[in-house]
C-alpha cells in the first residue's frame, strides 16, 4: 500500500509538471503584420513597396478582360470558364453577379493592395528609424497608389460606389456613392503630391524608371489626377494637372509608368499574354475592332489575323488580341498618349477646338493617319477622340468607361440577339 | 518529453512485483463452434495477466500459464467463454456459442481500457478483416470503408489511382476545420494531410495565380495503409465515444487494428490477386454530321471550313470517340501478399510483405503500393509485455490531370470541346498536332506529361503493458502507447515544352518535396478493482501528447531545357515552402463502474491545451459520460422473448484545433523585378481563435432474440458542435477575403439502426446478413458573420451556404426568380446490406449492397460538353423552348442554376465475392488453398447524370459532391487464389 501511495505521489507530480509544459512555435513561414508595425526599419518599408507594386499586377487580366469585353474591344474565349461570354456579353438572359469571380476578384486583389499601403503609411509613420522627409516619400507613394487602385475599383461598380475608408478591417467606414468616391480619390492624389512635396524617396521602384524620385513620383501623381479630373468633368483641373505631370505632346506615346514582369522567383509573367493562333484559351479582337479602323491606321497591329477564327457559343473572330507580346511585356499604368488624348478631350471640353484638334493629329499622325479633316464641331471631335482614345488605349482599360462618360453604351454593338451591354458591376456579395 | 517517458517506465519496473514463484503448466486444446467447425483467431487471453494466444486456422492453441489461472475465450461472432485451469491440461475442448448480434465482442471505452459490447453505452462499429478486405477488395485502405460504416457519409473525390476519400461520420463536424476522422493504427496517430503537388500552375482551377490549390486532386495518405494488414477496425463516431481523444477527435476517431502473432507453429499465407480495372460509366459523345460541325462557329468562312473538315474526315474514316480513347482503357492489377505468422510462449510475430501495382483507365496513370510489417509481441515476464508494431511503405501514383482548370488543359476539360472529328493523333514520327478545338491535345497530354506522387512512409508502434500490482480484489495496469508516423512525399508535375498549352512556359516542372513526422504517446495508469463477482471499478489516468512537424517545399520551375526535369535545368525558377509544426498536451481521468453486468457507468474527463490555439497555454476541459442498463440481466424480462435487451445513453465533448498559422495576419512574398517584396496576406490572423467543440449526446436500445440469432441496435444521437470553425468571408474591402473564425454553432440529428440475422443456419448452408439504415440532418443553428456562398462557383452555377436556421449542407443559386434553396449535399438517408452465404463449409458467397438516397450534387461536367459542343444528348429536344437540349441549358446559365444541382442518389453493389476453400489436400504441407472471383462497385443504378455520383472536386473538405470533369470513377473484377502453408 505504501508503495502505491508513492507512486501515486510521483504520478501527481509528474502530471503537475507536465501540466505546465506549452509550446508555442510562433509563425514559422512568414513575417507579420504585427511586426512591421513596430518601429520597422528601412528595408522592411521598401519591402512593403515593392510587394506593394508587385501586387497591383494581380488580376490585372481580370479587369482588362472586365472592361474590354463589356466595352467589346474583344471577347476571351475559355473552354473551361462560359461566364466570359455568357455573363459579362449578358448572353440571353444571363445577368453579372456578385457573387462571381469577375468582379470578386478584381475587386479583392485592389482592396489587398490598398490594404498593404495602409499598412505601408503606418508602418512609415510608427517608424522612428526614418527621417520625416523619407516618411514622405513612403506615405506619398503609398497614397498615390491606393487612389490608383480605388480609382479601378469604381471604373467597376460605377453608380453602386466603393469603401473609402477601410483603414481599419474591423470598423470598415460606408460604401460611398460614385460622384463621392471620385472626390475621395482626387483628394487622397492631393494628399500625395502634398506629401512628395517635401519628401525623400528611399526605394527603387521596378515599372517607374524615370519618375523614382519625389519629382517624378508627383509627374506620375499629377497624370492620374488629370484622369480622374477628366471624369469628373473638370476640364480646367485637368489641364492644370497634366501640366504637373510628365505629359508633352512631342514626348513617346509610351512615356509613362508600368506593370512589369519577370521570371524571377516569386515574381509574375504579364497574365495577359496569350501567344498568337492559340486554340481553346484565347483573347480576340472584336471583329468591329478591324471593321471600324481607318484604312492605314498601323494600331491593326493591336489586332493580328489569325490562321482560322475561332469560334465559341455564336461569337467569332479572326483576329487576335496582340497588345501584349510576350510574357514579360509591360502593362501600362498610366502614358504619355492617354495624356495627350486627355488634354485633347479637355480642349474640345472648353471649346478651344483647334487646340483639341492639334492635340488628336498628334496621335492621328503618330499611327500613320492623315491629319483630322472632319468638322470642327465640339460633338464632332468628341466623337473622334473617342475613336481615338478606342484605338490608342485598346485593351488597356477605357473604352467601356469612356463611352459611359458620355453616354454612349448603347453605341456598342451586340453580337447575339439577347445581349446585353452592362454599365457597371454589382458589388461583391461580401460588401452588401 | 522523453525524460517523462522514462520517468513511468522507472516507476513502473520499480513497482513491478517479482512473479515467477510458481511453476508454468502448459494448455493446449481446440475451439470449436456448436456445429464442431474450428473456430480460427479466437483470442485466449489469461485474466489479471498480460498472457494471450490466438487460435490456428484448425483451431487448436497452446499457452503455458499459472496454475488456476482464468483462460478468456473470445471471438468475433460468438459468446465469450471463462475456463480455470487447475493442473496441466492437455487437449481442452472449447465449444463456443454463437453470438450474431456481437454482445460479447469487446469494444474500446477509453485509452487504455475496453469493455464488452453487452456493456458498452455508445455504439462502436466494428469493421472485421473479413469485411474490409475479403468480399471484393477496393484498391485502397479508405475505399474498402465504404458502405460499411452506418452513420458516415463516405465519398470518393475521383477515380483517380491513389485514393482521395472524403469520411464524414455523423454529418459535417467542421466547416473549413478539419472534417475528417482521427485514424490511430495500433496507438500511433496517423497523418492524413492532403498535399498538393502544384499542378495547380498550369491548370489554375484557382484562378489567382496560386501555385496549390484544394482543386489539385491529391492523393490520401491514409490509403497508404494496407487493408490486408488490418484484424479490426473500430469506429468512434462522435464524442460521446471519442472524447478521451481529446483535440484531433472532434470529426470522430477510427481506430486501426493489425494482426498480430499467434503462438505455435509458423503459419505462412501467400495471396495472389489478378484483376482489371474499367470505367463505371462513360459519359458518350455528341453524333457530329456535317450541319452539326458547321454550327460549331457563327463565323461563316470558318462553318465552311468545319464542314469541310468533317466530311474529309468522315470520307477518311477518321471520326474518333475521343472519350473512349481517353478513359476507356482497361488497367491490369495485380496484388501479392506474403504473410507470416507465429511465436513461442513468450514472443510472437506477424511479418507481411505485399505489393499492389494496377494501371488506370487512363493511359500512363496507376497506382503501386508495397509494404513490409512486422508486428511483435514479447513477454519480458509474466507482468510485463512490449508490442512493436512497425510498417515501412512505399507507395507510388500517377495521377493524370483531371478535375476543373481555367487554362483548357485537364484531360476533361480538353475532351469538352473536341469534336469527333478533330484530328489528335500523331504522325508518323510520333508529333502530336495541335489540338485546334482545345487549349491541349488531351491524347498528347497524356502521352507526354507526368504527374507522379511518391512516399516512403515508415510507422512504427510500441505499446507497454504492465502490471504493477496485482491482489484478490485489485489489478493496478501500467499501459503506454506510442510511436511515430514519418514521411517523405515526393511530388513530380512534369509538362514538356513540345505540349501545345506549353507555349508561354516552354516546359514546367513542378517538384514538391513534403517531410512529415508525427509524434505521439499515451500514458495511462489503470486499475481494476473488483471487491466481488457483481461489482467492478476501473480507474484509469494519463497524459497524453501528440506532435506534428510538416515541412513542404514547392519548386516551379518554366522554361525548362528539352528533356529534363531538374529544376535547375531550367530559365525560371519559383519556390515555395509551407511549414506547420503543432504540439497538443492532454491530461485524463476515467471510471469506469460494472454492478453484475446489468448497470455499466462511465465517467471522465479530458483536459487539453494545444499550439494551434489563441492561447496556447490555456487548457479546455472536455467531459464524458455515460450508462448502460440491461433490463434482462437484471431479471425484469425473465424468460421472455428477448434474450438480451439493453437501453443506454452517453455524452460527451470533444474539439478540434484550429488550423496552424490560423492565428496570424502574415505578409506573403511578393517580388518584382528582383525586388524582394511583401504583400498582406488574403487570409486575417484570430489571435484570439478557439477550438470547436462538439458535445453529443446519444441513446439508444439494443436487443437480441432467438438465442442470439437475431440482433438489433437503434441509436439517436444530437450532435452539437459549437464555436465551428470556418474560413469567414470578409468583405474584400478590408483587404483581407477570409479569415478563421468561430463562426457559429450547429446542429447533427440522426438514427442509426443495425440488425445482424442468422436467418438460415442449417448443416450445409449458413447465411447470415447484417442490415443498416442511417440518417443525418444538420441545421446552422447560430452563425455569427453574413452568409456568403462557399465552396464551389458561385450562385450562378450552384453554390454552398451556411444559413442561420438551415442545413449546413445547403445548395443554393439562381433559380429563376432569384437565388433561392436548390439542393441539399446530405443524403435522405443510407442503407447497406452485408450478406455472406455459406454451403458446405466451402463455398462462401458475400454480398455488399449500398443505397444511398437523395443527396445532391453540382454537376458542372456535363455543362462543359455543352459549352463545348460536344455532349451526346447535345441535340435532342425535349425542353420547351424547342431549341436543342444542350442550348437550352447554357440559356440558364445566369438565370436558373437548377439545371446543375442535380440527384446523386445511387444503389451501388458495392461488393460481390465468391469463394472457395480447398481444405483436404494431397500435399500435407499446404493446409488450405483459397480460390475466388469477386467484383468491386461493378453495378450502380443511378439516374445522376455526370461520370459518378461519387465525386468531389474540392477533395476532402466540407464542400463535397462539386462534380468538374474528374477522372471517372472505376469499377474492378478480381481473381484470387490464397494458399496456406
Amino acid at each position: 500500500m505504501k508503495k502505491n501511495i508513492i507512486s501515486w505521489a510521483m504520478l501527481l507530480a509528474a502530471v503537475a509538471w507536465y501540466a505546465s509544459c506549452k509550446k508555442d512555435y510562433g509563425n514559422l513561414n512568414s513575417p507579420t503584420i504585427e511586426a512591421f508595425l513596430n518601429n520597422a526599419s528601412q528595408s522592411e518599408l521598401n519591402n512593403l513597396v515593392s510587394g506593394t507594386e508587385s501586387g497591383m499586377r494581380n488580376v490585372v487580366n481580370l479587369y482588362l478582360d472586365d472592361v474590354g469585353t463589356i466595352g467589346r474591344e474583344g471577347y476571351r474565349f475559355s473552354a473551361s470558364e462560359p461566364r466570359y461570354v455568357t455573363d459579362l456579353l449578358g448572353a440571353a438572359n444571363a445577368t453579372l453577379s456578385g457573387s462571381n469571380f469577375y468582379i470578386t476578384n478584381p475587386w479583392a486583389a485592389r482592396y489587398r493592395v490598398i490594404k498593404n499601403c495602409n499598412t505601408l503609411i503606418q508602418a512609415a509613420t510608427n517608424s522612428k528609424l526614418i527621417t520625416e522627409a523619407q516618411k514622405n516619400g513612403y506615405t506619398g507613394f503609398a497614397k498615390t497608389i491606393k487612389a490608383y487602385q480605388l480609382l479601378l475599383t469604381l471604373n467597376l461598380t460605377y453608380t453602386n460606389g466603393i469603401r473609402v475608408d477601410v483603414a481599419d478591417a474591423d470598423n470598415l467606414g460606408p460604401i460611398v456613392s460614385y460622384d463621392d468616391g471620385l472626390t475621395a480619390i482626387a483628394k487622397l492624389l492631393d494628399s500625395a503630391k502634398t506629401d512628395l512635396a517635401s519628401a525623400d524617396i528611399p526605394f527603387t521602384l521596378a515599372g517607374f524608371s524615370g519618375f523614382n524620385d519625389a519629382a517624378g513620383l508627383t509627374k506620375v501623381n499629377r497624370a492620374l489626377a488629370a484622369r480622374v479630373a477628366v471624369y469628373r468633368q473638370q476640364w480646367a483641373e485637368a489641364l492644370t494637372d497634366l501640366n504637373a505631370s510628365f505629359f508633352g505632346l512631342n514626348k513617346d506615346f509610351t512615356l509613362g509608368v508600368n506593370h512589369v514582369f519577370a521570371a524571377g522567383s516569386g515574381d509574375q509573367l504579364n497574365p495577359m499574354f496569350i501567344p498568337q493562333n492559340q486554340t481553346g484559351e484565347v483573347r480576340l479582337a472584336h471583329p468591329s475592332y478591324a471593321a471600324d479602323i481607318e484604312a492605314g491606321d498601323d494600331r491593326i497591329n493591336k489586332a493580328t489575323l489569325r490562321n482560322a477564327a475561332a469560334s465559341l457559343n455564336g461569337l467569332s473572330s479572326n483576329r487576335d488580341v496582340w497588345v501584349y507580346t510576350s510574357s514579360t511585356a509591360p502593362i501600362p499604368i498610366i502614358r504619355n498618349e492617354e495624356l495627350i488624348l486627355i488634354y485633347a478631350e479637355a480642349n474640345i471640353q472648353l471649346n478651344n477646338l483647334a487646340e483639341g484638334v492639334k492635340a488628336l493629329n498628334v496621335i492621328r499622325e503618330g499611327h500613320n493617319l492623315a491629319a483630322y479633316s472632319g468638322d470642327v464641331t465640339q460633338g464632332a471631335l468628341i466623337t473622334e477622340m473617342l475613336k481615338q482614345r478606342r484605338y490608342s488605349l485598346f485593351f488597356e482599360g477605357h473604352r467601356w468607361i469612356d463611352l459611359r462618360r458620355y453616354n454612349r453604351l448603347d453605341e456598342l454593338p451586340l453580337d447575339r440577339p439577347d445581349d446585353d451591354v452592362w454599365t457597371e458591376f454589382p458589388l461583391p456579395v461580401t460588401e452588401q | 518529453m522523453r525524460r517523462q517517458l522514462l520517468l513511468y517506465f522507472i516507476i513502473c519496473t520499480l513497482l513491478t512485483p517479482l512473479l515467477a514463484a510458481a511453476q508454468a503448466i502448459t494448455v493446449t486444446g481446440k475451439i470449436t463452434d456448436a456445429k464442431g467447425a474450428p473456430v480460427p483467431g479466437a483470442s485466449i487471453t489469461v485474466k489479471q495477466s498480460t498472457r494471450g494466444t490466438i487460435t490456428g486456422n484448425d483451431g487448436s492453441f497452446t499457452i503455458a500459464v499459472m496454475p488456476d489461472a482464468t483462460l478468456v475465450i473470445s471471438s468475433t461472432g460468438f459468446k465469450t467463454q471463462n475456463i480455470v485451469v487447475k493442473n496441466s491440461t492437455e487437449n481442452l475442448q472449447v465449444t463456443l456459442a454463437e453470438d450474431v448480434a456481437g454482445l460479447d465482442e469487446v469494444v474500446v471505452t477509453g485509452l487504455a481500457t475496453s469493455v464488452k459490447r453487452s456493456n458498452l453505452a455508445n455504439t462502436v462499429t466494428t469493421i472485421s478483416a473479413k469485411e474490409l478486405n475479403g468480399t471484393a477488395p477496393a484498391q485502397t485502405f479508405d475505399a474498402a470503408l465504404e458502405g460499411k460504416i452506418p452513420g458516415a457519409y463516405i465519398n470518393q473525390n475521383s477515380g483517380a489511382p491513389g485514393g482521395g476519400l472524403s469520411v464524414k461520420l455523423r454529418g459535417v463536424t467542421s466547416v473549413y476545420g478539419n472534417t475528417q476522422p482521427l485514424y490511430v493504427v495500433d496507438g500511433v496517430f496517423i497523418d492524413n494531410t492532403a498535399t498538393s503537388s502544384g499542378v495547380n500552375v498550369i491548370t489554375s482551377a484557382l484562378a489567382n495565380g496560386a501555385t496549390t490549390s484544394n482543386q489539385d486532386n491529391p492523393s490520401s495518405r491514409i490509403a497508404d495503409l494496407r487493408p490486408e494488414d488490418i484484424e479490426h477496425i473500430e469506429i468512434l463516431k462522435g464524442a460521446s465515444a471519442a472524447a478521451v481523444y481529446g483535440s484531433k477527435a472532434a470529426a470522430g476517431v477510427i481506430i486501426i487494428t493489425t494482426k498480430r502473432g499467434r503462438q505455435g507453429k509458423t503459419r505462412i499465407t501467400v495471396s495472389q490477386d489478378v484483376g482489371f480495372i474499367t470505367a463505371r460509366k462513360l459519359l458518350g459523345v455528341r453524333t457530329f454530321t456535317a450541319d452539326r460541325a458547321a454550327s460549331l462557329s457563327s463565323d461563316s468562312a470558318t462553318s465552311a471550313a468545319l464542314r469541310q473538315q468533317f466530311l474529309d474526315a468522315q470520307s477518311k474514316g477518321q471520326l474518333y470517340d475521343y472519350e473512349k480513347e481517353v478513359y476507356g482503357n482497361t488497367g491490369f492489377a495485380r496484388n501479392t501478399v506474403l504473410s507470416m505468422n507465429g511465436g513461442n510462449e513468450n514472443t510472437s510475430f506477424y511479418f507481411s510483405a505485399a505489393q499492389r501495382d494496377e494501371g488506370g483507365i487512363v493511359n500512363n496513370t496507376g497506382y503501386r503500393n508495397s509494404s513490409i510489417r512486422l508486428n511483435v509481441d514479447h513477454h519480458i515476464n509474466n507482468n510485463i509485455k512490449i508490442g512493436i508494431s512497425t510498417n515501412y511503405i512505399n507507395a507510388e501514383d500517377d495521377r493524370g490531370l483531371t478535375g476543373n482548370d481555367n487554362a483548357g488543359v485537364s484531360f476533361g476539360i480538353a475532351l469538352s470541346s473536341t469534336p469527333s472529328f478533330a484530328q489528335l493523333h500523331p504522325d508518323a514520327l510520333g508529333n502530336y498536332p495541335n489540338n485546334p478545338f482545345a487549349a491541349s491535345n488531351p491524347l498528347q497530354t497524356i502521352a507526354l506529361m507526368r504527374n507522379h506522387e511518391a512516399v516512403n512512409r515508415f510507422i512504427t508502434g510500441v505499446n507497454l503493458e504492465a502490471i504493477l500490482q496485482k491482489s484478490k480484489a485489485s489489478t493496478t495496469k501500467f499501459v503506454a502507447t506510442g510511436g511515430l508516423d514519418f514521411y517523405n512525399l515526393q511530388t513530380t508535375a512534369l509538362f514538356p515544352g513540345n505540349l501545345q498549352f506549353q507555349a508561354v512556359n516552354k516546359g514546367t516542372s513542378i517538384q514538391g518535396f513534403t517531410k512529415n513526422l508525427n509524434t505521439n504517446f499515451i500514458a495511462s495508469l489503470v486499475n481494476t478493482f473488483t471487491p466481488s463477482d457483481k461489482f467492478t471499478l476501473t480507474s484509469s489516468a494519463g497524459v497524453t501528447q501528440e506532435n506534428g512537424d510538416y515541412n513542404n517545399l514547392l519548386d516551379v520551375a518554366t522554361q525548362v531545357i528539352a528533356g529534363q526535369s531538374n529544376v535547375d535545368q531550367a530559365g525560371a525558377l519559383n519556390a515555395t515552402q509551407f511549414r506547420a509544426q503543432y504540439q497538443n498536451n492532454g491530461i485524463y481521468v476515467q471510471e469506469e463502474a460494472n454492478f453484475n453486468d446489468i448497470v455499466s457507468l462511465t465517467g471522465g474527463v479530458r483536459f487539453d491545451e494545444s499550439s494551434n490555439n489563441g492561447d496556447p497555454a490555456k487548457y479546455y476541459t472536455y467531459p464524458k459520460a455515460g450508462i448502460s442498463w440491461n433490463l434482462t440481466k437484471m431479471g425484469l424480462l425473465q424468460n421472455s422473448f428477448f434474450d438480451n435487451i439493453k437501453l443506454r445513453a452517453a455524452y460527451g465533448q470533444a474539439n478540434n484545433v484550429p488550423a496552424y498559422g490560423s492565428k496570424f495576419t502574415s505578409l506573403v512574398v511578393s517580388n518584382i523585378a528582383g525586388y524582394p517584396g511583401v504583400l498582406v496576406n488574403t487570409q486575417e490572423g484570430e489571435p484570439g481563435i478557439k477550438p470547436e467543440r462538439q458535445n453529443e449526446f446519444e441513446t439508444g436500445i439494443d436487443f437480441s432474440l432467438l438465442k442470439g440469432r437475431l440482433g438489433f441496435e437503434l441509436t439517436y444521437y444530437n450532435k452539437v458542435i459549437d464555436d465551428f470553425l470556418m474560413l469567414g468571408s470578409l468583405p474584400a474591402s478590408s483587404g483581407f477575403s477570409s479569415k478563421w473564425v468561430n463562426a457559429g454553432n450547429l446542429r447533427n440529428r440522426g438514427v442509426e439502426l443495425g440488425m445482424n440475422v442468422k436467418p438460415v443456419a442449417s448443416k450445409n448452408i449458413t447465411w447470415t446478413t447484417s442490415v443498416n439504415f442511417w440518417l443525418n440532418r444538420s441545421r446552422v443553428t447560430k452563425l455569427t458573420i453574413p452568409p456568403t456562398p462557399q465552396g464551389s462557383f458561385g450562385y450562378v452555377l450552384g453554390s454552398f451556404q451556411l444559413e442561420e436556421g438551415k442545413s449546413a449542407t445547403q445548395i443554393i443559386g439562381l433559380n429563376g426568380q432569384g437565388v433561392g434553396v436548390l439542393g441539399d449535399a446530405e443524403p435522405k438517408f443510407q442503407a447497406s446490406t452485408y450478406n455472406e452465404i455459406t454451403f458446405f463449409n466451402k463455398v462462401s458467397l458475400r454480398l455488399l449492397i449500398h443505397w444511398k438516397n437523395g443527396g445532391d450534387n453540382i454537376n458542372l461536367t456535363n455543362l462543359e460538353n455543352d459549352f463545348g459542343g460536344t455532349s451526346a444528348d447535345y441535340d435532342k429536344v425535349t425542353n420547351k423552348a424547342g431549341v436543342p437540349d444542350a442550348i437550352y441549358r447554357i440559356m440558364q446559365i445566369g438565370v436558373n442554376a437548377q439545371e446543375f444541382v442535380q440527384d446523386a442518389s445511387y444503389l451501388r453493389f458495392r461488393e460481390i465475392g465468391l469463394y472457395y476453400t480447398f481444405n483436404k489436400l494431397p500435399v500435407g504441407f499446404i493446409k488450405s488453398i483459397q480460390v475466388g472471383a469477386s467484383l468491386n462497385n461493378y453495378f450502380t443504378i443511378t439516374k445522376y447524370k455526370g461520370y459518378d455520383p461519387e465525386v468531389s472536386n474540392f477533395g476532402t473538405g466540407f464542400s463535397s459532391g462539386v462534380d468538374v470533369d474528374p477522372y471517372p470513377a472505376t469499377k474492378r473484377a478480381d481473381f484470387h487464389l490464397s494458399v496456406n502453408f
